[in-house]
């Protein structure tokens, strides 16, 4: 599904991820554990394609396109979802309106129907339900006066009405509370652990890897990865520190 | 035509106006303005007048209470007091109400002046929603008074092809009465609005505020002066300016609080939104306050685009184009907000995306 191979990408004009390889495919679960400034979250904005994240070298093929050439809403309509480690408060702007027009603007995309307004609700309310959000909240402006954890949620019920192939989840983990991650982890299984999908957990401790279990356990150090394991390799960083496994 | 003298950028009140637009606007020659003008009226039951270069046009009207005629606007203000001639003139007895009345604007070149005169009894209720479209200078004057619980929602338009508007209101609101103005400038023609506003009885409330979207090397601005006279009043200018291109919008608003006006609660807030590097916003925000206990809350900024909202909305599928106008319109959503009626503030949220689509 996705091929990463030998990335190069630089911020500000210092290089961040120095010859990344990766390659995830379908039904699989990878966490990419690190350390901070390891270059964690560059990743996720390089494939995401924010700008700023400047790809300098290596390739990255999604489905068999070129990624790294698409927009950012193209990557979206291709299936890509970008967890967001701090998602952005939009004044004036409700959840509802805000998904509604994502999610049909990548209907569209992919040459299919959008969703009327009744349609959509319904699919929104469900989501919402199913990752413990008020529906309220479902009208109020996009993360305004959220809270930490449910901005989280919010990303998760996103992430549900979207529906997206390979999702990319930034520490969405930080932040959370006990109940929340469990939510949380509980909403990563049911939208995304099916055949076809795949995922992609970004995080800095083996919290979250309790609730979803992952496949590969990559540590990224210094903007490449250095090493790969099963999940025990997330056990013995926790246990050991990120210096000790490295080493 | 005779010289048409105008203020001066020297004088500070008129820095920021674009006179040399208004002038081209009064120099043009009158030409069809293809524009239908049964298309200028919003789908609302009520009284409407249609004005065709300042000339009313009874075929497309249906002015019920709102009475046409002569009005010599007294006023010293150096636009304002040009406005004189044919006119439309509300004046409605304690506890009436007519809501829905429209007006509507149409010019094809040229000068014209329209005065308007609006005086509610006690209690009584009325909304105007005004249209300006076509070319040409359109200079229009209202003359306003609110009588003890009166209370005028007035929603004002701004859809000029080209040329220039120019607005100037002068409003006396009296004893917990209520004026509400909100403009919208989404045309490409120049502005100039206008307005003095005084609370003369206790407890009243007024407003006046709005959204001008500029682009190409238009000049919108709006000069506008609210004045406390009286104790426990209340008001609110609530601007937005969003620039693009090489255009120039410029909010200057002024709150005054007389000495004795105490318990006054005023509220200013000034915001422009630059979408590109190359457009201007001027703000002036002025407080003067006589009285020692008033709370007055003001705030001006000038910003572009969050950058990182941007990329979220692009990163869930909305292309760049789409999720600029989404946060444009989010930007100026407060000001509209302040449109008390439903179908009304719609259709003028409907105006500021016609023209996010043209802008961007």
């Amino acid at each position: 599904m996705l091929k990463i191979d030998n990335l190069r990408a630089e911020v500000d004009g210092k290089e961040i991820l120095k010859g990344l390889s990766l390659e995830v495919h379908a039904g699989e679960v990878h966490a990419i554990m690190g350390p901070n400034g390891a270059g964690k979250s560059t990743l996720g904005y390089v494939l995401g394609g924010r700008p700023g994240y400047a790809p300098t070298g290596g390739s990255v093929d999604f489905d068999g396109a070129d990624l790294l050439e698409m927009a950012p809403h193209e990557r979206a309509a291709a299936g890509l979802f970008l967890g967001f480690q701090y998602p952005v408060e939009i004044p004036g702007v409700s959840n509802v309106q805000f998904l509604r027009e994502a999610l049909n603007a990548q209907r569209r995309g992919r040459g299919e129907a959008a969703l009327s307004g009744g349609e959509f609700l319904k699919l929104a309310r469900a989501q919402a339900d199913a990752l413990g959000m008020d529906q309220e909240m479902l009208k109020r402006p996009v993360n305004v006066g959220f809270s930490g954890g449910e901005k989280k949620r919010n990303e998760m019920v996103q992430m549900g009405i979207i529906g997206p192939r390979l999702a990319i989840l930034d520490e969405t983990d930080s932040g959370l509370d006990i109940d929340a991650l469990k939510a949380v982890g509980d909403g990563i299984n049911r939208i995304m652990r099916a055949p076809g999908k795949a995922v992609i957990l970004i995080t800095h401790y083996q919290r979250l890897l309790d609730y979803v279990r992952p496949d590969f356990v990559h540590v990224l150090e210094m903007g490449r990865i250095t090493r790969t394991g099963g999940p025990e390799l997330a056990q013995q960083l926790e246990r050991e520190g990120y210096g000790a496994v490295a080493a | 035509m005779t010289t048409l003298e105008l203020p001066s950028p020297k004088q500070e009140e008129w820095r920021w106006a674009d006179m040399a637009s208004l002038k081209a606007a009064a120099a043009t020659e009158p030409r069809v303005a293809g524009v239908a003008p049964g298309e200028l009226f919003l789908d609302l039951e009520g009284p409407r007048l249609l004005f065709v270069d300042g000339v009313f046009e009874p075929a497309h009207s249906r002015p019920g209470p709102v009475q046409v005629g002569r009005i010599v606007p007294d006023s010293a203000h150096p636009l304002g007091t040009r406005a004189g001639g044919e006119g439309w003139m509300l004046s409605l007895d304690a506890q009436a109400a007519v809501t829905g009345i429209q007006i509507v604007h149409l010019g094809s070149g040229g000068e014209s002046h329209v005065p308007a005169r609006i005086m509610l009894g006690e209690d009584a209720v009325a909304s105007v929603v005004e249209t300006y479209a076509g070319a040409g200078w359109a200079n229009r004057i209202a003359t306003i008074s609110l009588a003890k619980g009166a209370r005028l929602m007035r929603s004002v338009r701004l859809l000029q092809n080209e040329g220039f508007v120019s607005i100037r209101d002068e409003a006396d609101v009296g004893e917990a009465a209520s004026l509400v103005s909100i403009f919208l400038g989404a045309g490409g023609m120049g502005t100039r609005i206008d307005g003095a506003l005084t609370l003369t009885g206790k407890g009243a409330f007024a407003e006046m505020g709005g959204a001008l979207l500029t682009r190409g090397s238009q000049r919108q601005e709006c000069a506008v002066s609210v004045r406390h006279e009286e104790t426990d009043g209340s008001s609110k200018q609530i601007w937005r300016a969003v620039a693009a291109d090489k255009s120039v919008a410029s909010l200057a608003a002024r709150v005054e609080v007389a000495r004795g006006a105490q318990k006054t609660d005023g509220e200013q807030s000034l915001r422009g939104l630059l979408l590109d590097r190359t457009a201007t916003v001027n703000l002036k925000p002025e407080l003067e306050i006589f009285a020692d206990d008033v709370k007055c809350a003001h705030g001006a900024t000038v910003g572009e685009l969050d950058k990182r909202a941007l990329f979220y909305l692009q990163s869930r599928g909305i292309d760049e184009a789409r999720a600029t106008a989404m946060l444009t319109r989010a930007f100026v959503a407060d000001a509209l907000a302040r449109i008390g009626e439903e179908d009304v503030r719609e259709a003028f949220e409907a105006d500021a995306d016609k023209w996010l689509e043209g802008a961007l």
